[in-house]
């Protein structure tokens, strides 16, 4: 497991006070909408805005495949590093 | 012109006050509220509970005492100030640059809790919010008793406010209370229950706003008292007990 993905699921549970969650039990190919942690559209631009500021980037909804990027903890890791590489 | 109706229930909420024998010793003077958190909910989904501020959990607690999810029901809200701090703070992450968190946002409007309230009890009934003003808890009443003599058989009214953060000048003003306050009461025009009759008068009383005269109010059904009179603003109202 990527460190980043390590790190996306602490931001995850701190971000969406997901109070009953340990982070360490997200799984990272787990479906994060639509089942799994059953998270919402809110819940997305919430992760947004804490991805923007603790990485300084942006998924844009317009040119991005934001349902993609979002499927899980993994893709998001990779979309985020990608970004950054 | 008095208005009888009827309490089937009722429930308060104020820290470390949560059932009527608390209020009762609150009224005799033995139990000052104290720091305690917000109750756990029963019927709330975990999903909807994490974006609960206190004050929203404390007004879901006295709804949950006083329905299951599940029953149709019409309902009333009134705050005076709603979720104010919550406001603020926003306003201030503005004034600092930074983003919105779209949660606060999506639930920062003055009914965002009746909103969170029919969510998690499937209601699609009718929901009324109001904003007291210098009216305190003759407005959120009298919208209530509209709604039961509109041919309603219950109506539940829900009373919340918080403390008003420090921003706010206090100074000439008998607008807020040091702790959050919550309590739901289902209303009837017949059958068992409380039975109550509802005079608006015209009144020189100074009782302050909602906040200050809802402990009152709760202190009124809770204790062997038989009536009540409460005013603010030049506008009273009476609480005779039937």
């Amino acid at each position: 497991m990527s460190n980043t993905e390590t790190e996306l699921k602490r931001l995850i549970v701190d971000t969406l006070a997901l109070e009953d969650i340990d982070a360490a039990d997200i799984d990272s190919s787990a479906p994060l909408f639509n089942g799994g942690l059953g998270l919402d559209s809110i819940d997305a631009l919430e992760l947004g805005v804490a991805i923007r500021k603790q990485y300084q980037v942006k998924i844009d909804a317009e040119q991005d495949d934001v349902a993609q990027i979002f499927s899980s903890v993994a893709a998001l890791a990779q979309f985020i590093d990608s970004a950054r590489s | 012109m008095a208005y009888p109706f009827i309490i089937r229930r009722w429930s308060a909420w104020a820290p470390g006050l949560q059932t009527q024998d608390d209020w009762q010793q609150f009224a005799a003077g033995r139990k000052p509220p104290d720091h305690q958190p917000p109750p756990p909910l029963q019927y709330t989904p975990k999903p909807l509970q994490r974006r609960l501020s206190p004050l929203a959990k404390a007004a879901m607690f006295v709804v949950e005492q006083c329905l299951t999810p599940g029953e149709p029901m019409p309902a009333v809200f009134s705050s005076s100030h709603g979720e104010i701090g919550k406001c603020l703070d926003m306003l201030n992450d503005l004034q600092r640059g930074e983003e919105l968190s779209p949660t606060a946002f999506s639930l920062s409007v003055h009914n965002a809790i009746a909103g969170l309230f029919s969510i998690a009890y499937a209601n699609r009934c009718e929901i009324n919010c109001v904003a007291p003003g210098a009216g305190g808890l003759g407005p959120g009443l009298i919208e209530a008793l509209g709604l039961l003599h509109a041919g309603h058989g219950e109506v539940l009214l829900v009373y919340y406010d918080e403390v008003l953060p420090d921003f706010f000048p206090a100074t000439g003003f008998a607008a807020s209370l040091p702790f959050p306050c919550a309590a739901a009461l289902r209303l009837a025009l017949t059958g068992p229950g409380l039975a109550l009759a509802f005079s608006p008068t015209s009144s020189t009383r100074q009782d302050g706003e909602q906040p200050l005269q809802l402990p009152a109010f709760i202190e009124f059904l809770a204790a062997d008292q038989s009536e009540l009179h409460l005013g603010n603003g030049g506008r009273g109202w009476q609480w005779q007990k039937l």
